[in-house]
């Protein structure tokens, strides 16, 4: 497989307030495979996906590190620009209310793929009937707050695919959604990585949607990337405190585990009074003197599998 | 037997909405005769996609919007025979958590204010022991008395939460509604008050009904559930048993359509497909257009509320069809099969 992205001591900070939201994140996705972020709200999982996308939002800045694309293929005539697609949370909330669908669309495909008039309007309906909807021509004619969030949700991603991407980036994806639609959506994504082979870097605290959709997952934690794994690995075998707590945390519907969830103590800590050392270390019940006094280095535990913690849990 | 604490027949909400300009308006039935009975420091849970009707009910439990049918009784009352002095009452002894913990909180009050109100606005302590009874209050909810004086954006998500909790309980109520009082949180804030629920509870005289589209959290939290669909309740029976075998298609969906920790479970189809259809209620079963089992006897005879014999007697399913289906439902148990994705029949039988 050939690499598509790799992200090499990313560093975004706030330099109005001296504060550094992300703190040397390295990692790197293949062309094809899906990559999953996870952790606590505020750990930096949107802010890694818009410092990929390039699309930081004023006030925040890459300050250290890289982001470099291979897009790689003899059909790739520039290679240094990446195609990069990316959906969230809110769907309602993103799509601008006073535009069609359909203008919403057929701009994006004119931006895109340079098609006009009734090419946009085909490949408008093509794309939205390909995520879902149906009646699309008449749903061309509607409005974002005549759809309910699951109809949106599908409206983004056609919006996405407009752009032909070699890389969707998901934040949230299903969050706000009933998990009938969560379960619509995840296997719609599913089925458009294997007929793109687009890439894609999903984001979410629900482990079960990691589990659904990635290949390989990495848990964040105040800005840094404290496991990497594959998702298998990560489900089976968690090494960091952190990540094992996390799954911990995740209740089940299996009528033999009865067991109650295992809460995590306490919360993630304010950017601006992050603990010294391992961020984890209030929480942690493995912590130990030296957690507190320097950040642990990444080190390899097993095959592509990184951990960042002096006393990792054993397997 | 004694009286139960809450009670409900024939309960029905009819909305009336306007779908464009010109459009005659429709009457939609959010709620839609619904029969309901909670005992005394029992806790039920109120399932189903939004839309269902959860919320309406939960309002029309505590009285907050009039049923256009049915009773509701709280005591042996009835809630239309209550007076204002029997409304404050109520009002004591019941409370509602809302969704957003954010926007329940006022921004210009600190936490103990907020805690207190209800104190003070019943007269149930003067300001020297409310401000007693809220340390005590924050302290039980695993908060720190020190966070009186704090202002709602100076809180994590999960404290605020705690506050919202606090405040719900400070009035000793018997009978809470949760509506969606966890499903905006984190994972892990979630797992932390579902903890700390579960030890409330054990420690209050307090029923509660808790409305939430998160069949995770529900399954830890309450004794019995009610399964909406469309204003209706589909499936009803206690915890255990609805989900060791759900028997009525709907609620096989949601619970096939829960993510698991498993990832070798890929490329399912979804277990049902597209969203709620109002236009499906009048006759029939209202789950027909979306269910992968309907019959032509679905599209005509509106399936009854009725207990599933082999199954004890608690748990009741509308569904004609509801005996034939097994136990198992199958993503659970991670079928994939040959072709890589299992059909809807598939997934379900
Ligand atoms: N525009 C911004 N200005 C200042 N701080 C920000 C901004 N966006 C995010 N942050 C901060 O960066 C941290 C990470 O945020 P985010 O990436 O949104 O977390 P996550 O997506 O994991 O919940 C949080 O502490 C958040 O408050
Ligand atoms: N105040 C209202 N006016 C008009 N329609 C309403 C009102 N409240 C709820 N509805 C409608 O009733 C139905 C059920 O809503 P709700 O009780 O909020 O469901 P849920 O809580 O399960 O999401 C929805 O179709 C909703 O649009
Ligand atoms: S480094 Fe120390 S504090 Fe941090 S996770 Fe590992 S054991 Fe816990
Ligand atoms: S009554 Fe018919 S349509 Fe309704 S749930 Fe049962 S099988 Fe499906
Ligand atoms: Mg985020
Ligand atoms: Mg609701």
């Amino acid at each position: 497989m050939s690499k598509l992205l790799t992200v090499r001591d990313l560093v975004v900070e706030v330099p109005a307030r001296n504060i550094k939201i992300l703190d040397g994140i390295n990692f790197s996705l293949e062309a094809g495979q899906t990559l999953g972020l996870v952790g606590e709200s505020g750990c930096g999982k949107s802010v890694t996906c818009y410092a990929v996308a390039n699309m930081l939002p004023r006030g925040i800045v890459r300050s250290g590190g890289s982001v470099t694309f291979e897009p790689g293929g003899p059909s790739t005539r520039k290679p240094a620009v990446p195609k990069i697609a990316m959906i969230f949370q809110d769907p309602t909330s993103s799509l601008n209310p006073v535009h069609t669908i359909g203008y919403y669309l057929e701009s994006a495909l004119y931006r895109h793929q340079g098609l006009k008039g009734s090419d946009a309007r085909m490949e408008a309906m093509r794309l939205l009937e390909r995520v879902g909807i149906d009646r699309a021509r008449s749903r061309l004619r509607a409005y974002p707050h005549q759809f309910s969030g699951g109809m949106n949700q599908r409206v983004m991603i056609a919006h996405a695919l407009a752009a032909k991407p070699q890389l969707l980036i998901a934040d949230e994806p299903t969050t706000a959604l009933d998990v009938t639609m969560q379960a619509q959506i995840l296997h719609l994504l599913e089925e458009l990585k294997a007929e793109t082979g687009m890439s894609l870097m999903i984001v979410s605290h629900d482990l079960g949607v990691i589990a659904r959709l990635a290949d390989r997952a990495a848990v964040m934690y105040c800005g840094k990337i404290v496991e990497t794994a594959s998702v298998a690995e990560l489900l089976e075998r968690p090494s960091h405190p952190y990540a094992r707590a996390l799954i911990d945390c995740m209740l089940s519907i299996d009528p033999d585990d009865l067991a109650p969830p295992v809460p995590i103590p306490g919360s993630v800590p304010l950017l601006d009074s992050l603990p010294e050392g391992c961020h984890f270390h209030p929480r942690c019940l493995r912590a130990s003197g030296e957690c507190s006094a320097r950040f642990p280095a990444p080190a390899n535990i097993g095959f592509a599998h990184e951990v960042s913690c002096y006393h990792p849990v054993a397997a | 037997m004694s009286t139960p604490l809450l009670q409900a027949s024939g309960l029905t909400k009819a909305f009336r909405h306007k779908t464009g300009l010109f459009a005659r308006p429709t009457t939609q039935l959010a709620v839609n005769s619904i029969g309901f009975e909670l005992a005394v420091r029992e806790r039920i849970g109120v399932v189903g996609e939004s839309g269902s009707g959860k919320s309406t009910l939960g309002r029309l439990l505590l009285g907050l919007t009039e049923p256009t049918q049915g009773d509701v009784w709280f005591e042996g009352i009835n809630h239309k025979q209550r007076r204002a002095r029997d409304w404050k009452e109520f009002r004591v002894r019941t409370s509602l958590v809302q969704q957003n913990p954010l926007s329940a909180l006022n921004p210009q009050m600190t936490i103990g204010q907020q805690v207190a109100e209800g104190l003070l606005v019943h007269r149930i302590a003067g300001r020297s022991g409310a401000y007693e009874h809220v340390a005590a209050m924050l302290e039980r909810v695993g908060l720190s008395s020190a966070m009186m004086t704090r202002y709602p954006h100076q809180m994590s998500g999960g404290q605020r939460q705690r506050v919202v909790i606090a405040r719900a309980l400070v009035l000793d109520p018997r009978l809470v509604v949760f509506d969606e009082a966890v499903s905006a949180l984190d994972v892990s804030v979630q797992a932390q008050v579902v903890a700390l629920l579960r030890s409330l509870w054990q420690e209050l005289d307090l029923a509660y009904v808790f409305i939430t589209h998160d069949l995770r959290i529900v399954r830890h939290l309450v004794d019995r559930i009610a399964v909406m669909y469309l204003g209706r309740v589909v499936e009803t029976g206690d915890i255990r048993s609805v989900y060791e075998w759900p028997r009525h298609p709907y609620t096989r969906a949601l619970l096939a359509s829960v993510p698991t920790m498993d990832s070798t479970v890929r490329n399912i189809e979804p277990p049902i497909k597209g969203e709620l259809d109002a236009s499906m209620v009048s006759q029939g079963c209202s789950f027909r257009s979306r269910c992968p089992f309907a019959t032509d006897r679905c599209a005509v005879e509106t399936p009854e509320l009725r207990p599933i014999p082999a199954h004890g007697a608690s748990q009741h399913a509308a569904c004609h069809r509801a005996e034939e289906f097994p136990r198992s439902i199958v993503p659970q148990i991670g079928m994939v099969t040959e072709r890589g994705t299992a059909s809807r029949e598939e997934m379900a039988l």
